[in-house]
């Protein structure tokens, strides 16, 4: 299973949900799979996909998932931190480990070498941490949904792989227009 | 305390009501007013690159966020700024203590005060430069600026300015 195959796999429960996607292949993926106004795709600042959905969670009260890439987590791994001291139970970070950079070619992250980054984020304070293959995302999403007192960090081994695909045609303030009109605070839309 | 009160009842009035900071020595006594402030978030964060992801997030949620930090935390922070911040159209307000301006001690502060300025100008971020007690009235009216212009705004404190602040 790929990265595509997962998405493929968790469209469902990431659509009743608030989602902020990683930059590169994951949004486009996902755009291509299902797109939904609830789905914030970054276009840039690689590593904070953690951090953002983080804002949000703490925020309001919608349960956010952040959709985040091993490469990504270590390149802002103090995130793990943060997340361990303040995520409120409203929170997921589902970390598609396919230990590799899929987006600038498939390069080798260090998840395919020595670190792990569920002894990573146990270390950091998180007490919800999930290891999990494949297929088993999707149960695993669903607990971490249905737990209303603790947040979660999911840890989704995946074989590297990627899918042909095209850039987002989106403007970045539709994106962020449609996301906030959804959460329902703005009023000018 | 007085110029430190001064400045988070402006950010306040302003309607910024989520705080984040990296700490520094000229930001504690701001950070003590903040934990003991149940009407607003206040959390301290590792970096300030992940703040302006945190800042992005509680934007989407309808806060108004404000980063406290270091003029050396704008040089951590120069993609997250550009590529997140100015891409989407997000206000945040930095609220930066401006270490190595005159007063400082410590002379290796001295380079990154050099380029803070140009920084911040090549990025296009608005700047209120505070020097002395007075310029704190500007802080409301300039946070609320940043939401017109749906853009960061960056609020500088100079190093005179904030360390008698006892």
């Amino acid at each position: 299973m790929n990265r595509f195959d997962l998405l493929n796999k968790v469209q469902n429960i990431l659509k009743d949900n608030l989602v902020i996607c990683n930059i590169g292949l994951p949004s486009q993926e996902l755009y291509k799979i299902s797109d939904q106004p609830n789905f914030f795709y970054m276009l840039g600042s690689m590593g904070l996909s953690s951090s953002i959905g983080l804002g949000l969670a703490l925020s309001q009260n919608k349960h956010v998932i952040s959709i985040d890439g091993d490469g990504s987590v270590l390149m802002n791994m103090n995130t793990l931190a943060t997340i361990g001291n303040r995520a409120p139970s409203n929170y997921t970070l589902l970390i598609i480990d396919n230990g590799s950079y899929g987006s600038t070619g498939d390069q080798r992250t260090f998840t395919d070498e020595k670190t792990s980054l569920k002894d990573v984020a146990l270390g950091a304070g998180c007490k919800n941490v999930i290891e999990c293959y494949g297929e088993e995302t999707v149960n695993e999403l669903n607990k971490a949904i249905d737990d209303k007192d603790n947040s979660y960090v999911i840890i989704s081994k995946i074989n590297s792989g990627n899918v042909k695909i095209d850039p987002i045609p989106l403007n970045p303030i539709t994106i962020r227009d449609r996301f906030r009109k959804f959460i329902g605070k703005v009023k000018y839309l | 305390m007085k110029i430190s009160k001064k400045i988070i009842d402006n950010l306040k009035k302003g309607g910024v009501d989520f705080y984040l900071s990296v700490p520094c020595k000229l930001l504690a006594n701001m950070i003590d007013i903040l934990e003991n402030d149940k009407d607003v978030y206040y959390s301290a964060v590792p970096r300030e690159e992940e703040g302006m992801g945190i800042c992005a997030g509680a934007y989407l949620g309808n806060k108004f966020p404000c980063i406290m930090m270091q003029n050396t935390g704008i040089g951590n922070s120069v993609n997250a700024i550009v590529s997140l911040l100015q891409l989407y159209q997000m206000p945040v307000v930095f609220l930066i203590s401006y270490r190595g301006t005159p007063g400082e001690p410590v002379g290796a502060q001295g380079g990154m005060a050099k380029i803070t300025e140009d920084i911040l100008q090549t990025l296009r971020i608005p700047m209120l430069h505070c020097s002395s007690e007075k310029e704190l009235d500007k802080i409301s009216t300039f946070s609320k600026h940043a939401k017109v212009v749906e853009s960061p705004v960056a609020i500088l404190c100079d190093f005179n300015l904030m360390k008698d602040d006892k």
